[in-house]
Order: C-alpha cells, then sequence, then structure tokens
C-alpha cells in the first residue's frame, strides 16, 4: 500500500513575473492599504451608465415608498381601552371567542355579551371587546371605531356576504387593523381537504387585506370553548398589535358608550311617557380632544348638543407602575356594566351597584330589578344629603359647579368601608368605599339652611342620590380653591355687598347662567374702560406673596364663619396656602380677566372674589350698553404715562435692541471668548510658530503651581479629572461642529419633517403634564383616555324605552360647521359587486363621516367644456359625479351608498361607494333638453319655423341661438313672426326640406332636493332594530301600491314593419346612351322580353286517330324502352363477368411468366457463376 | 340641525363675530345695534362690510331689520376669486382688510381683492401697517407662497378715499401651529413716510425728526419717503408714517401716524408727527412680544384654527379688543388660552412683561377648498 501513496507535485512558487514582485509588496507591507478598486480598476469600472442609473432609481424608488408622511403623535399618555370588534355571520362563533378572550385575560366567566366589555390585559393595555351583530348597521358604526377587527370566518362553510361587506365598509372609512380567525375546523374529517380549505381561504383572506395578513386558525371546541392554548397566543398577538392612526379617529373624538342612565325626571315620564328624556352617557373617549358644549352625533339616532361632560375616575384603571412583570389577580380588571359587570360605581347624582362577575346572572333581566332596589334604598339617603348640599352652598355666597370626580375621588378618600361585604374583593378597593357613613357631620349643616333651598333639594331628588359626595366635593373644593392675590380690599367691600345684596348668587344650580349673564356685562364694563392701565396693573400684581393670600383666605373664612357654623373650616388657611403654590404657576388673574367666571366655576373660593369683581364692574350700568355700541376698531392706544423723552424710559427697552447687552449664551464676546479656549492653540504652519491660548497656558501655569505644591494623590485626581472634563467638553464642541457642517446636507426634507413633527409631539405632551387635571380640560378640552360622563338632554324617548346593549351607541364629536346641513359634491362608483344601477333622484342610504342618512342623489359627469350634465343611471364600470343635500363633512372623506339597511338580502348590499370631493352652495349641474320645431315655409336657405316657442317673448329670449336639423344642417335662430305665435325666422346653411325636423338644443339646471333623512335605527324596538326603511323608491312604491306605469305608446318596441320600396326605373338619355359601350348599353342589359305574337306558335290538337296513333307510338317506345334497358343490364353484367374471367386468365398467364422468368433467370446466374468459377480456376492454372 | 347659533348685544366687535361665525359656520344674531342711539341702525361702514362679506362667501343669508338694529347671519362656504369692493370712506380699508387677512387662507380659489376707498387714516390700522406686519406674521403660520401680496395701487387720504388696494392670497388646507416664545433682539427699524397732495418735502421732513429719536437706540433705521402724485394719490391732502422694527427671529413691531384728516381738528406738524410716531414705536417695543398690537386678534386666530398641536405665542399686554377676541373664540370655537405672564428679569430691560398665550388648535381643516 505504501508504494502507492504517490508524493504530490510540490507547488512551485515563483520567483520572477508580476505575481512575484506582488508578494514581495505585500511583505513589505506597501500594497496592504491598496483599494481593491484600485488594485483592479476594470472590475469596478461603469460598464453601462444606463443600468446604472436603473439600479440606483430602483434603489431610491425602494427607499422612497417606505416613506409615510410623517404625523403628529398625538396618543395621549394613559391610551383609552383598543376597541376589538368581533365581526362575522350568525353562528360562526363570535360570542364563544369573546368570552374565551375574557377568560384568558381575567380568569373571569361572562354570561351573555351584552354592549362593550373592557378589561385590563397588561400592564400598559386594556381592551375593549364588542360583538358586531349581523346588522348592516352596526357593522357601519362598529367599523368606524374599531381598531382592531377580529373576523370570524366559518371554515366549514367559506367566506359569507357579510365578511365582504364588511371589509368593504372597512376600506372605506379607513381600513383598521384585521385579523382573520378561522372557526369549526374540526368539521373537516379528512386532513387534506382541511388544508387545502385553509390555503384557499388564506389567499381569498389575502387578497381582501393584505398579502401576508395574520389568519388565526381556532381547531376545534373543548366543552364548549376553543382550545386554551391556542385562545392563549390569540390573546399574546392582540396584546402586541401597533395601531396606525386612521385620519378621521384621530380628527374627530368619539366615545364607544358601555353604560347609559336615564336622568329624566320620573314625574316628568309618568305624565307624558313620550317625553324627551334626558341621559348620561359613559365611555372612554377616543380620537381628539372633545369640548364641552360641542356637537355629537350619536350614528342611529341623530345630532345633539353635549349638555355638560365631566370626566370620571377610570372604573377599569391600568396597574400601578411597578416592576413585575404579570398582572396579579386584583389588577386583572373587568368591566362591562351593560352586561351587569363593573362593581359599584359612582356618578354625579347616583350610586351603581352591579354585582360582581362571579354571580351574574345569564340573563340581565334578572340583574335589574336589584340593582333598582339598592338605588331606591340610597334614595332615602339622598333626600337629606340633599338639603345638606344646597344648605352648604348657600352658606358662601358663591356659585360653584361641582365636579363630581372631585366628588367621587374626595368620598373615596374620606370614607370608611362600611358596605363593604356588599362588594365582590376582586373589584378594585376604592370602589368598596361608600357615601354614607359621614351622615351624622352632614346633618348638622342641614339644619340650617334646608328651607332655603327645598326647590333645589326637589331638583337633586330627582337626580337620583349621592348628595353626601356633592356636599363634601364642595368642602374640598373651597380647599383646593385659587386664592386671589390682588385687589384685597375693594374686593372684600364688594364681597359684602353681594352677599347682602344678591343671595340669589349663591344658588349653585343656576350659577353657570348667572355668571354667563354677569360675565358679559362685566366684559362690556371692562371693554368699555378700555382699560388697559386695569390691565396693567392686574398683570403686574398677579406676582402677589403668600402672605397676601393668607390674609385674604383667612378673611373670607371669617365670612363663612358669619353664615354658619363649619367644622371642615379647620386647616382651610393651610390647604388655601397649598393650592396656591400648585396653581401659582397658572396666575389666574389674567385668566380671570380674559375669561371670567365660568372658567373658575369649580373653584368656590375664586368664585367669590370673581363675583366681587364682575359686581363692582357691572356697577355703572350705563356704560354697558354704550360700550355695547363703540367703536368698533383694533387699535390699542398707547399708555399715557411713558414718558419717552425721559432717560430711564428709553433705558428700560435698551435690551431690546441688538445694540443692547445679550444674555450669556449668546453675548458674541463671551462666545469669543469661550470659542479661544477651546480652540485657541493652532500651529502656524508658514512660520512654525506654536499659539497657545491664554487660557490653556494659564491652566499649565496652575497645573504647574499646583503640581510643585501639592503631591496629594487625591489633588492629582482632582486635577485629572478636570482635565478629562475639558477634554470632553472640547470633544462634544468639535463634533457639535462637525456635526453642523455635514448632517445638515445629508439630511433629507422627509428626515427634517419627521424630526419637527417629533418636537411637535413631544411639546403638546409636555404642555399641560404637570397640569391639574380639572384646569387642564379647560384648556385642552377633556383628552382621548379619560372615562367621561356626557349627559345629553332631549334624547327621543324611544332610545331608552326600546334601549338594547347590544346595538352599539357611539358619540361622534363633529368638527366645527360639521353640524350643518349642504350641498355635498361627490365622486361616487357603482360597486362591482351590486348588481344593479342606480337611478338619479332614488333614494339612497350614506354612510358618511359619522353619520347614516337617507337622501336623493343626483349623478352626473363633467362634458370635456366642464359643463356636468345629468345622469339618469350610474355609468356601469366607471366613476361619476354625484350630488347630494347632506351633512358638511369634510373633503376627502369616504362614503359609501346602500339601497336599504332592512333585513338582510342573499345579494351585496354595498350599492356604491365614493369621495367627497367638494362642498358648494351653488349646484351647476344641467340636464339637456331639445325644443322641436317644424318648418312650414321655405325660402333658399331661410325658412319658418313654428311649434318650438308659444309666445314672442320667448323666441326673443334665444334669437341668435344655434338650431339644427336631424339631418345635420345647422342654422340660427333670427326673429320671432308675429304670426302664428312663437313662430320665428331661422337661416341655415342649406335648403331645408319640409319634412326635417328642427330642434334647438338647450341645457336646463337641475335643482338638487332638499331631503337628508338620518336613519334612526337605534329609536326602533329591539326586535325591529335590523328593519329600519325611509323613503321608497319610485319602483318600490310602485311595486308596493301595485301601480302600473302607461307607457307612452312611442316608446314601446314593436315589430319592424318595412313597406316593400319600389324604386323608379333608371332613365338614360339617349345621347348617354350612344356614348356608353355596347356591353353597358341598357338594351343589352335589359332582359328579354316575350316573344311578339306574330313570332308565336300555335299549339298542336290532334286529331282522335292521331291521338290513338301517339298514344301506340307512345306505348310501343315505351316497351322498346324497357326492353333495350333489359338487354343493356343483362349486357353490362355479361360484360362484367367476362372481364372478371379475363382478369382471372391474365392473373394466371403472368404468374405463370413469372415462374418461367425466375427458372431463366436462375440458370442463367448459375452460368453465370460457374463461368466466373471457371474463369478464377483456369487463371491460377496459367501461373 | 343642531347648530346652536349665538346671539350678541350691541355693534361693538362687529367685524369678530362676523369672522368668526363664517370660520365656524355658526350663525350669529346680533341685537341692539345702536337702538338707543339718535341715529339707531347699522352704519354705512358696517353694511359695507356686510356687502363685502357676501361678496367673499357663496350661500351665506343676512336678514336685517327694518331700523337696522338687528342682523342676523347665517354664514355661506367662503369663496374668494376676484372681488372689488368700493369701502365706505367713514373707514379706512385697513377695517375691511383685517377681516379679509383672516379669511383668506380659507376660500375656495385663491382670493385677489381689489379694496377702494380711504387707505391711511388715524382711527384704523393702515394698510402699509399691515402690509408689513400682518403679512409676515401669516407667513409664519404656513399661509405662504406664490402670489400671497398686498399692494398699493393708489393711495387715498382720510376724508376723501380714492384709494386702492389690491390684496392676494393663496388658498391653505391647514394652518401649522407656532412656536413664537423669542422675538429676538431687534436689527433694523425700517418705515414709509407717506404724503400726497402736499408738498414732497413733508416725507423728508418727517424722516429727519424720526431718526433724532431713534438713532439713540440702533443705526440701522432706513425710512422710505414715498410720495405720490396725480392719479395715485387720491382725493384728501395728507401725510403719515409707518414704522417697523425688525427682529433677529423675523417678528415685527410697528407704530404708525397719520395726519388728522383734513378739515377735522387741529393740523399737525411733520416733525411733531414724526418724532410722536417714534415715541409710539418705543412704547410698543416696550410692550414687546413676538407680534405687535394691532394684529395679536390675527395670530390668536391662527393659532386657534392650526392642527390639534399646542401653539404658543408671546404677546406684549393683551389689547381690549384681543381679550374680547379672546372670548369670541371660546364661545366660536370653545378653545380657551392658557395665559402666563412672563415678567422681565432684574437686570433685564426689555419693557413691560409680556404674556405667554398657550392654546391647542382645533384642527380646522378648510372645507371651502376643493379637492381634485
Amino acid at each position: 500500500m505504501d508504494e502507492k501513496v504517490r508524493k504530490q507535485k510540490k507547488h512551485q512558487q515563483k520567483h520572477s513575473g508580476p505575481k512575484a514582485e506582488r508578494k514581495k509588496q505585500k511583505k513589505l507591507g506597501a500594497s496592504e492599504e491598496e483599494d481593491e478598486r484600485k488594485r483592479n480598476p476594470k472590475a469596478f469600472a461603469v460598464q453601462s451608465a444606463v443600468r446604472m442609473a436603473k439600479t440606483f432609481h430602483r434603489a431610491q424608488d425602494i427607499k422612497t415608498k417606505k416613506h409615510h408622511i410623517p404625523v403628529v403623535d398625538r396618543t395621549p399618555l394613559e391610551p383609552p381601552p383598543v376597541v376589538i370588534v368581533v365581526v362575522g355571520p350568525p353562528k360562526v362563533g363570535k360570542s364563544t371567542l369573546i368570552r374565551c378572550l375574557i377568560k384568558n385575560f381575567t380568569r373571569q366567566k361572562l354570561g351573555d355579551i351584552c354592549g362593550p366589555v373592557t378589561i385590563v390585559s397588561g400592564k400598559k393595555r386594556r381592551l375593549t371587546f364588542i360583538e358586531c351583530t349581523n346588522d348592516i348597521n352596526t357593522m357601519i358604526d362598529l367599523a368606524k371605531v374599531a381598531d382592531l377587527v377580529l373576523m370570524l370566518i366559518d371554515a366549514s362553510f367559506g367566506f359569507e356576504m357579510e365578511t365582504f361587506e364588511f371589509l368593504n365598509i372597512c376600506q372605506v372609512h379607513g381600513f383598521p387593523r384585521i385579523m382573520g380567525v378561522l372557526t369549526h375546523l374540526d368539521s373537516f374529517k379528512n386532513n387534506n381537504t382541511l388544508r387545502k380549505t385553509k390555503k384557499k381561504l388564506k389567499h381569498r383572506f389575502w387578497t381582501e387585506v393584505y398579502q401576508g395578513a395574520k389568519l388565526f386558525y381556532l381547531s376545534g371546541m373543548v366543552y364548549g370553548e376553543y382550545q386554551t392554548q391556542e385562545v392563549k397566543n390569540l390573546g399574546r398577538f392582540i396584546c402586541v398589535m401597533k395601531f396606525r392612526p386612521l385620519v378621521w379617529q384621530s380628527s374627530h373624538p368619539y366615545v364607544l358608550v358601555d353604560r347609559m342612565e336615564d336622568l329624566t325626571d320620573p314625574e316628568n315620564i309618568r305624565t307624558n311617557p313620550k317625553c324627551d328624556r334626558t341621559v348620561s352617557l359613559y365611555g372612554y373617549l377616543r380620537g381628539a380632544h372633545l369640548k364641552n358644549k360641542s356637537h355629537i352625533h350619536i350614528p342611529g339616532i341623530g345630532d345633539f348638543q353635549v349638555g355638560s361632560v365631566n370626566f370620571l375616575p377610570d372604573p377599569c384603571p391600568l396597574p400601578d407602575a411597578q416592576k413585575k412583570r404579570a398582572l396579579n389577580e386584583k389588577e386583572r380588571l373587568l368591566y362591562a356594566p351593560m352586561a351587569g359587570v363593573g362593581g359599584l360605581v359612582y356618578d354625579k347624582d347616583a350610586v351603581y351597584i352591579d354585582f360582581p362577575a362571579n354571580h351574574v346572572n345569564q340573563h340581565q333581566e334578572e340583574v335589574r330589578p336589584t340593582t333598582e332596589l339598592v338605588q331606591s334604598l340610597i334614595d332615602t339617603h339622598a333626600t337629606l344629603d340633599a338639603k345638606m348640599a344646597v344648605s352648604k352652598v348657600s352658606l358662601f355666597s358663591s356659585s360653584a359647579i361641582l365636579d363630581p370626580t372631585d366628588v367621587n375621588k374626595q368620598s373615596r378618600e374620606q370614607e370608611g368601608i362600611k358596605e363593604k361585604h356588599v362588594w365582590d374583593p376582586n373589584i378594585k378597593r376604592e370602589r368598596r368605599k361608600v357615601v354614607f357613613s359621614k351622615e351624622d357631620e352632614e346633618d348638622d349643616f342641614s339644619g340650617s339652611c334646608d328651607s332655603e333651598d327645598s326647590d333645589q333639594a326637589d331638583e337633586e331628588d330627582e337626580n337620583d342620590d349621592d348628595l353626601g359626595t356633592y356636599l363634601r366635593a364642595e368642602c374640598k373644593e373651597t380647599a383646593t380653591g385659587d386664592v386671589p392675590p390682588k385687589k384685597i380690599q375693594k374686593l372684600e367691600k364688594v364681597q359684602r355687598e353681594v352677599i347682602t345684596e344678591e343671595p340669589a348668587f349663591a344658588d349653585s344650580e343656576d350659577e353657570l347662567e348667572n355668571s354667563e349673564e354677569d360675565d358679559e356685562i362685566w366684559e362690556a364694563g371692562y371693554s368699555g374702560h378700555s382699560s388697559e392701565e386695569e390691565l396693567e396693573k392686574e398683570s403686574v400684581g398677579e406676582g402677589s406673596t403668600a402672605e397676601k393670600m393668607k390674609t385674604q383666605s383667612e378673611k373670607e373664612s371669617e365670612e363663612k364663619e358669619e353664615h354658619g357654623a363649619l367644622r371642615w373650616k379647620d386647616g382651610l388657611q393651610q390647604k388655601a396656602a397649598e393650592a396656591f403654590l400648585r396653581q401659582q404657576e397658572t396666575v389666574p388673574n389674567l385668566r380671570k380677566l380674559v375669561y371670567g367666571s365660568v372658567v373658575e366655576a369649580e373653584n368656590s373660593e375664586e368664585e367669590e372674589e370673581e363675583l366681587g369683581g364682575l359686581f363692582k364692574v357691572s356697577l355703572p350700568q350705563k356704560s354697558k350698553k354704550v360700550q355695547a355700541n363703540a367703536l368698533d376698531c383694533s387699535h390699542f392706544t398707547p399708555d399715557t404715562s411713558h414718558n419717552w423723552d425721559l432717560e430711564e424710559m428709553l433705558n428700560s427697552i435698551r435690551d431690546c435692541f441688538v445694540t443692547g447687552k445679550w444674555e450669556k449664551g449668546q453675548d458674541a464676546a463671551i462666545l469669543l471668548k469661550q470659542d479661544e479656549k477651546l480652540y485657541g492653540d493652532f500651529e502656524d504652519l508658514e512660520t512654525g510658530i506654536v499659539h497657545t491660548s491664554q487660557a490653556a497656558e494659564q491652566d499649565e501655569a496652575e497645573n504647574d503651581e499646583e503640581n510643585n505644591e501639592l503631591k496629594d494623590v487625591q489633588v492629582k485626581m482632582d486635577d485629572e479629572e478636570v482635565q478629562k472634563n475639558k477634554r470632553l467638553e472640547k470633544k462634544r464642541r468639535l463634533k457639535e461642529q462637525f456635526d453642523t457642517e455635514y448632517d445638515d446636507g445629508d439630511a433629507t426634507y422627509f428626515d427634517d419633517l419627521k424630526e419637527e413633527m417629533q418636537k411637535q409631539a413631544e411639546l403638546n405632551k409636555a404642555e399641560f403634564e404637570d397640569m391639574h387635571d380639572d384646569t387642564r380640560v379647560q384648556y385642552e378640552g377633556f383628552r382621548p383616555g379619560m372615562y367621561i360622563r356626557v349627559e345629553i338632554s332631549s334624547l327621543p324617548c324611544e332610545f331608552v324605552t326600546n334601549f338594547d346593549p347590544h346595538y352599539p351607541i357611539i358619540l361622534g364629536g363633529l368638527g366645527s360647521s360639521e353640524g350643518n346641513i349642504g350641498y355635498l359634491q361627490m365622486r361616487l362608483k357603482k360597486h362591482r359587486w351590486y348588481d344593479r344601477i342606480l337611478k338619479t333622484r332614488d333614494p339612497l342610504i350614506f354612510s358618511l363621516g359619522w353619520r347614516r342618512f337617507q337622501t336623493i342623489p343626483l349623478y352626473h359627469i363633467e362634458d370635456h367644456n366642464g359643463r356636468h350634465r345629468l345622469l339618469k343611471y350610474t355609468p356601469q364600470h366607471m366613476h361619476c359625479g354625484a350630488s347630494i343635500w347632506g351633512p358638511i363633512t369634510p373633503q376627502g372623506s369616504g362614503f359609501l351608498a346602500l339601497q336599504s339597511v332592512g333585513g338582510t338580502e342573499a345579494n351585496f348590499r354595498i350599492a356604491a361607494t365614493g369621495v367627497i370631493l367638494d362642498l358648494d352652495k351653488s349646484v351647476t349641474i344641467v340636464k339637456k333638453l331639445k325644443l322641436i320645431g317644424y318648418p312650414y315655409k321655405i325660402f333658399k336657405n331661410t325658412c319658418f319655423v313654428k311649434g318650438m316657442f308659444n309666445t314672442m317673448l320667448e323666441v326673443a329670449k334665444f334669437e341668435g341661438a344655434s338650431i339644427r336639423t336631424v339631418s345635420g344642417i345647422r342654422g340660427q335662430i333670427k326673429k320671432a313672426l308675429s304670426t302664428p305665435l312663437g313662430a320665428y325666422r331661422a337661416t341655415f346653411e342649406d335648403r331645408l326640406l319640409m319634412s326635417d325636423i328642427v330642434f334647438l338644443r338647450s341645457w336646463y339646471p337641475v335643482s338638487i332636493p332638499q331631503f337628508y333623512n338620518p336613519v334612526t335605527s337605534l329609536l326602533l324596538p329591539p326586535s325591529q332594530k335590523d328593519s329600519w326603511s325611509g323613503m321608497r323608491t319610485l319602483g318600490q312604491l310602485k311595486h308596493d301600491l301595485g301601480i302600473h306605469n302607461n307607457p307612452n305608446p312611442d316608446s314601446l318596441y314593436k315589430p319592424i314593419v318595412r313597406a316593400k320600396r319600389h324604386f323608379n326605373p333608371l332613365h338614360i338619355p339617349k345621347e348617354l346612351q350612344k356614348a356608353l359601350p355596347f356591353k353597358s348599353k341598357p338594351k343589352q342589359q335589359q332582359p328579354k322580353g316575350k316573344t311578339p305574337r306574330d313570332l308565336q306558335r300555335p299549339s298542336v290538337i290532334r286529331e282522335p286517330h292521331e291521338r290513338k296513333v301517339a298514344a301506340l307510338l307512345q306505348a310501343l317506345s315505351t316497351i322498346h324502352n324497357y326492353k333495350k334497358r333489359k338487354t343493356h343490364t343483362v349486357q353490362h353484367a355479361k360484360h362484367k363477368d367476362y372481364l372478371q374471367q379475363k382478369e382471372k386468365q391474365e392473373e394466371a398467364k403472368q404468374k405463370r411468366q413469372r415462374q418461367a422468368r425466375k427458372k431463366l433467370y436462375r440458370v442463367m446466374g448459375q452460368q453465370d457463376q460457374k463461368k466466373l468459377r471457371s474463369s478464377l480456376k483456369g487463371g491460377p492454372k496459367d501461373n | 340641525m343642531t347648530s346652536g347659533g349665538l346671539s350678541y348685544d350691541g355693534c361693538n366687535f362687529f367685524r369678530q363675530r362676523l369672522v368668526l361665525s363664517t370660520l365656524s359656520g355658526k350663525h350669529v344674531r346680533i341685537k341692539n345695534i345702536r337702538s338707543k342711539d339718535d341715529d339707531p341702525g347699522l352704519r354705512d361702514f358696517e353694511a359695507s362690510f356686510i356687502r363685502l362679506l357676501d361678496k367673499v362667501t357663496n350661500g351665506s343669508r343676512i336678514e336685517i331689520n327694518q331700523t337696522g338694529t338687528v342682523l342676523f347671519y347665517q354664514p355661506g362656504l367662503l369663496y374668494g376669486g376676484p372681488v372689488e369692493h368700493d369701502c365706505n370712506p367713514q373707514r379706512s380699508v385697513g377695517y375691511y382688510l383685517e377681516a379679509l387677512l383672516m379669511l383668506a387662507p380659507f376660500m375656495k380659489m385663491s382670493l385677489k381683492a381689489t379694496l377702494r376707498g380711504v387707505t391711511n387714516d388715524p382711527s384704523d390700522p393702515t394698510v402699509d401697517l399691515l402690509k408689513s406686519t400682518a403679512l409676515p406674521l401669516m407667513k409664519k403660520f404656513g399661509i405662504d407662497g406664490e402670489g400671497f401680496d398686498l399692494k398699493v395701487v393708489k393711495r387715498g387720504m382720510a376724508p376723501g378715499g380714492g384709494g386702492e388696494v389690491v390684496f392676494t392670497c393663496p388658498v391653505r388646507r391647514t394652518i401649522k401651529p407656532v412656536q413664537l416664545t423669542d422675538p429676538g433682539k431687534i436689527k433694523r427699524i425700517r418705515g414709509v413716510a407717506y404724503s400726497v397732495r402736499v408738498s414732497p418735502q413733508m416725507g423728508n421732513r418727517i424722516v429727519e425728526s424720526t431718526r433724532s429719536v431713534l438713532n439713540q437706540f440702533l443705526p440701522d433705521i432706513y425710512i422710505y419717503t414715498d410720495h405720490m402724485k396725480g392719479l395715485n394719490s387720491g382725493k384728501s391732502p395728507g401725510f403719515g408714517l409707518t414704522l417697523v422694527a425688525e427682529t433677529l427671529n423675523g417678528c415685527f413691531l410697528s407704530a404708525e401716524m397719520s395726519s388728522t384728516p383734513q378739515g377735522q381738528g387741529d393740523p399737525v406738524l411733520p416733525e411733531d408727527l414724526g418724532r410722536n410716531c417714534a415715541k409710539l414705536l418705543l412704547e410698543e417695543v416696550y410692550r414687546g412680544g413676538c407680534v405687535d398690537s394691532s394684529n395679536q386678534s390675527l395670530a390668536v386666530l391662527l393659532m386657534t384654527l392650526g392642527q390639534q398641536d399646542v401653539s404658543k405665542v408671546l404677546l406684549g399686554p393683551l389689547s381690549p379688543y384681543t381679550i374680547e377676541f379672546l372670548r369670541h373664540i371660546r364661545d366660536f370655537f370653545q378653545v380657551m388660552f392658557k395665559l402666563e405672564v412672563q415678567k422681565p428679569s432684574e437686570d433685564e430691560r426689555k419693557g413691560g412683561d409680556k404674556v405667554l398665550l398657550t392654546c391647542v388648535g382645533v384642527g380646522y381643516s378648510n372645507i371651502n377648498k376643493t379637492v381634485k
């Protein structure tokens, strides 16, 4: 074996040539640094400029495609719960899925899923689940508020219409995140079909949503629930999902209502069951900031103005910030008041106790009465409380709107845990605390003043209960309120006056109105004084000291004591001082000056002050009228107290000019010095002199000294640190300089924009961050994420009586002027899956903005000259314009249209989709109108036309108009004729015939019908909620009433009867005939006529004998013919036989001959061979 | 529908109410217009203003009772386009122009307004002032670009008028939020000393006396003399001065003064006028802020109509007109401003107290603009 292992040939290293040279170079280290590109330039040369450009373009395209328009991130710090809409056709497993998810997150079981269910899913996320019924109204409403859609699909059945309808709704109203969930997968027995179905459904889902959209598979049920692991996975997906803000949602505030209470006076309901209701609705605010007194739309009911908005403590708060990873049992909250879960809820005017989840009955009806019972118990206390509360209010000669949130907070802090056993330990601790423990205390005050405000007390009664909290809140208000810092004496006086003269001001209920009225007076007064002096004073004096404050509050407390002995006043000063410190920076004076009392309404102490100020100013009653009609001028007359001749005045503004003193960071001299310190060292390259900055030298010198003097290590360390810091500083500045020099050029417009947005977002967050919620709400409005209570008066009673929690209630905020109605121009396209075309003037139900409404659209199309021509029907596969009378909605918002929202048809229900283009008050749609007339007298090119008009005046209006005949001759109207009426003279480009019809094409403006009918589906009884029907179309009406249209007989289709046409003979003149070639002469072309009579031969009539002879001859010839034929056939057969025989013989003969030839040839061949052989033999013999 | 209207008393702040009504779409009813006056009802200049409003809008409904003491205004959509208006000579063009400045960015088509009448009078901001301060202010809010211009074609002084101004403004869909918290230092002062139908020497006399006051602070002062002749000089004689101080951060503070109209009050000397106007400018500088006192309300409006973001503007003391404007904004848009007083520190010599206005915009979008 060893011999077989051959030694390989050794590599011979080159010792010369370019390779060896290169190696040598490498060894020396010279060629190391050489770039690949430089070494081998050909490999990196540009082969094709075009290809290079292409690759560059493509790279840029891909880069740019990733860009979205940057938007300011306006999500609040504590975002509202994510709305998860579970949607799908009936019996697909929606409720089961929600139940499973809730169980997964909170370990609680829920029976019937009514309304939204809010849960805490993690440390930073809450979820609101809501089930979407099969009703298209619900689908539309929920698509507008959804953040995430769980789209359930029955895999055993496949896609259903509802799924696609919902997807299309989503496409129109902004696309929320959509996650598909396949259920009923256990019905597949065959694994192969299961896989195939999954794949098929997945791909179809992808085409609808986007490529790679997540589709979940729930493989089967275990004891009526989905498998725990799968639900857990789904839950995880939901928890980490990110959402892109949708345009409509982020620009409008909206609330998905999760709780509803009727506040109407029961007496009113008793006397008139159909009276309008006052209802408070609760829910998390989402989207944008909601302002008080703004307009909202409730889809399914209509437009309303918000009566009052308050924010409540979060019923389902996020857990406090903690380090641990998982939530503990107490933090897994569940809030679903409509489903009867949510524990105890406090409110401005009621306490609501709900049963904890474990005890929840499956049927809501059973829960309700129990709650009412408890409420009735509370009611008995409430009356007392009410009186007390009112009495207390009167003590302060002020008026204040009490904030329910404060009420609640306060009550929670103060209460004992008297009724602790009532509630579920799962529900949060705060909720357990109840209002009634302080009754004794309150009784003390109540005695003093219930007589004063009995009417108020009544009111309070109506508004249920919770007045104890009311009272306490007021205490707190006074404590926390702002203390006004200025003009103490004056205000004091005025206050007293107010107290004595105006007891009405003490009324807390009327406070708003009063203050508003007075405000106006005050405003007028103020502006009348045109008092910049006052303004100046106010702004100057606003920074008053805390001592002032204290004295003020003392005085005030004294006043209060005069009116009633109050226990809670203890520590008031201290509280007031605290409050002042808290709000000092807000400087209420200027704000008060501008906005008056309404703003300060919550702070009762300020209120008093304010009231005083108000009273003072309103005293000169005359000035109000004068000022209301003063000169409207924006000029701000200067302050006369400033004398600009004085040097000190001039000095006071010196620094406003560039010649004045600069700030430290900007002063040129200081900056220069700093620069020198850092960049002072440089070496003059020409001369070789090294300059060191003076500062550095000094430093060095100092260092030397230090080194010499102190050998202590500690000092050295310090010194090093100083040096290090200096170096770092220098580095930083150099870096900054470098960045400014080089980065700016590289930054794109997109980067700049993004940075700008980022900055704005930070500012938005920071601006009001450290402010108290009460004040913050006034500036910003209620911010998204807050749990708010919206009170709406004058809701139709059907809303309450026909309330069904399964149907979502949405409060959609409206922007400015979105509450108005006007004309809208839109681009519309009939949906390609809708099987009919739409007819102009047929009512159609639109879903636009928050609203669903029925209106009458007119379809039109734009001609080349910009004219909007009315269409009778929508085009099949094309966009067209549509104009409607409807709610003003910003341009660019999408809409969809339905023919009916009632019932479920098999067909696709979305009739059309489109987008709003324009809002224009003047409508420019025109319809073609053809006026027809007939000529009755024709001259050369002029003719008289009648029948087009009725009077001379009408003709006069159309003088000069162009007209046309059906045959295409154009003309012009010249002048009216006296008789017959309406006839006119017209000229044409050619002569007309009497049979011509003249028409005038004109355009007639069409007006859009002002029909706007909101879909009030929520007001219908529960069983009929999905069967709203509005105005019927003409076709439906006719069908319903059994009316048959009598069509114009001319319009009917009839069999076409064409009369035979007779043409006159062609006459060719003789001269022409002569010239024609012979072939074309008419004589030759004429068919041969009949033979003339004289040429006709007479017919022969035979004699009887001759007839007999002829008959005999005939017979004989027949026989002869027969015989001939017979012989012929026989002959033919014989001949055939003969031919056959002959053929046989021939064949035999051929055969014989062939054999003979064969024999002959064989013999010949043998002879030849013999000959050849003999000749071969003979040859050698010869040799 | 329930788009709650508002109701006011008296004719004061007439323009504010109508302008805000137009922008917010809320109808407004103004009662008791000079009802106790000897000459009750709307004045001619107010009627002229209403007519101008009618010209720039489409579909607005205006009802005035017999005596003219009650006005009902239902706003239509802002239309824009070319508009010509003969302003009543009782008030100057500035009166009308102030309102147009507020409305112009929110029209359907870009506005080209030709206003004829009194261009300069002592009571209202003159066109020169608006040109030099309001336009740069609006540019900060993103109203910029081609065709944003205010041109004084003819000058017409107070009683007679006869001036002509062309104002063109492009259309915007949204307004940018601004942070104008630092006015910066004044780097230059510019001005226009105008004179019509008087000796051209008047302008030079004004310039001379103005410089004598302002040179104590700044060397960079240039005051143009604008003497218009012939057809461009209007119907009445007069002269005046507009001064503008520009800061390093591009803020403009202005002051102006016009001669008393012919036949009304004592005539003023151009030297006095120049000096007084310079003092007015110093007063304005004393007040300070990023926006001068005559444009405060414009700035406030544009802040309100911005995106739903925080806007900040530092102003001098609020003028009564601005205070009323803030109240009206609360009525029409439910927006309240956070008002913080900024006091200058001890060693600084930067004039009086300033007010920092902060607000969150309503997220207003121009619903009049057509999308194609």
